[in-house]
């Protein structure tokens, strides 16, 4: 990446992750953003009690570990796009490898594989933080430059995309 | 046929699916997360819905607005579960191995329903295909198809031996 590339990418990433905190339901889940490199991207979920799968278990439900793999796929999108526009998603299929505890925290890591001007196919791992598990693993299609208004933060002009 | 036996079999068709509704109300209720995204069961004539009431924490994106796509999705996943495990001769409490949601329309900030269709009821497994919608049950917004696992009961097994 040159110099001005990492500039517009951090800008873009600087605002992306405002949006995603921004987004009611990645706020009630307290869905986090560890980090964002080019193309890849780390989300944090901890769990909660109101997350379990069962009430007379320990396990989070499966729909927890979707929504993340959602929310990382989307900021990954963006990340590896480098720009700002409004997406949606086409379609996600995730594999549940192993249970996950309700004692330990969620870690996305969300790959933007490839981007055509129109789609972009991502890539997302659920591990277990603590030891490194791999718990889920996902697919998903997003399609690119939805319509709608385009969305920009109060520290990014439109043009700056 | 007679209208008598007509009468008889709509009151057993009714009866069949009160009890149907009274069973996933029940299974909904166990799941802490369910009860958390305020999943609802309703009844119709035939057929037992999932509805989920719209609030402000479903939002994904706050421009349009539109649903989160994880809520669609934990929609599906647990209208097939509850399916799954209402069909379920033991009401064993399956699994979910797998899932992929097609998303069809944008999900606006409204109630959604979700019906379920079960493909294929196995002894071990389980494949359920489940449909979302708001307004307008001809306009899908999200189709999703749910492999689940049930758990085999080792006195099942020992049943089998014996016979």
């Amino acid at each position: 990446m040159n110099e001005l590339s990492r500039l517009q990418h951090s800008h873009v990433v600087t605002a992306a992750c405002q949006f995603t905190e921004q987004v009611p339901h990645a706020r009630a889940l307290g869905i986090q953003v560890v980090s964002v490199d080019r193309d890849q991207v780390r989300m944090r979920l901890t769990p909660q009690s109101w997350m379990f799968a069962q009430e007379d278990t320990k396990e989070i439900c499966t729909s927890l570990l979707y929504s993340l793999a959602d929310s990382a796929g989307g900021l990954a999108v963006i990340a590896g796009a480098m720009e700002l526009m409004p997406i949606a998603t086409l379609d996600l299929r995730m594999d549940y490898l192993r249970p996950a505890n309700g004692d330990r925290a969620l870690l996305a890591v969300a790959t933007c594989r490839h981007l055509t001007d129109q789609v972009a196919f991502i890539d997302c791992d659920i591990f277990c933080e603590a030891d490194s598990e791999l718990l889920a693993t996902a697919k998903a299609t997003f399609m690119r430059n939805t319509h709608g208004q385009q969305f920009h933060s109060n520290g990014l002009k439109k043009n700056s995309v | 046929m007679s209208k008598t036996d007509d009468l008889a079999q709509q009151r057993s068709r009714a009866a069949e699916s009160r009890e149907k509704c009274a069973d996933w109300k029940a299974l909904l209720e166990r799941i802490p997360y369910a009860q958390h995204l305020g999943l609802q069961v309703q009844c119709g004539d035939a057929v037992v819905l999932v509805y989920l009431p719209c609030n402000e924490t479903l939002i994904g994106n706050f421009m349009l607005p539109a649903l989160h796509g994880g809520v669609v999705g934990a929609l599906i996943e647990l209208t097939a579960r509850v399916a799954a495990q209402s069909k379920d001769r033991d009401k064993r409490c399956p699994r979910i191995i797998d899932s992929h949601v097609n998303y069809l329309r944008s999900a606006k900030a409204q109630s959604t329903f979700a019906s379920a269709e079960i493909v294929r009821q196995g002894r071990r497994s389980s494949l359920v295909s489940v449909t979302c919608w708001q307004n307008d049950k001809s306009k899908p917004i999200a189709s999703g198809q749910v492999q689940l696992l049930l758990p085999t009961i080792a006195a099942e097994q020992e049943e089998l031996h014996d016979s």
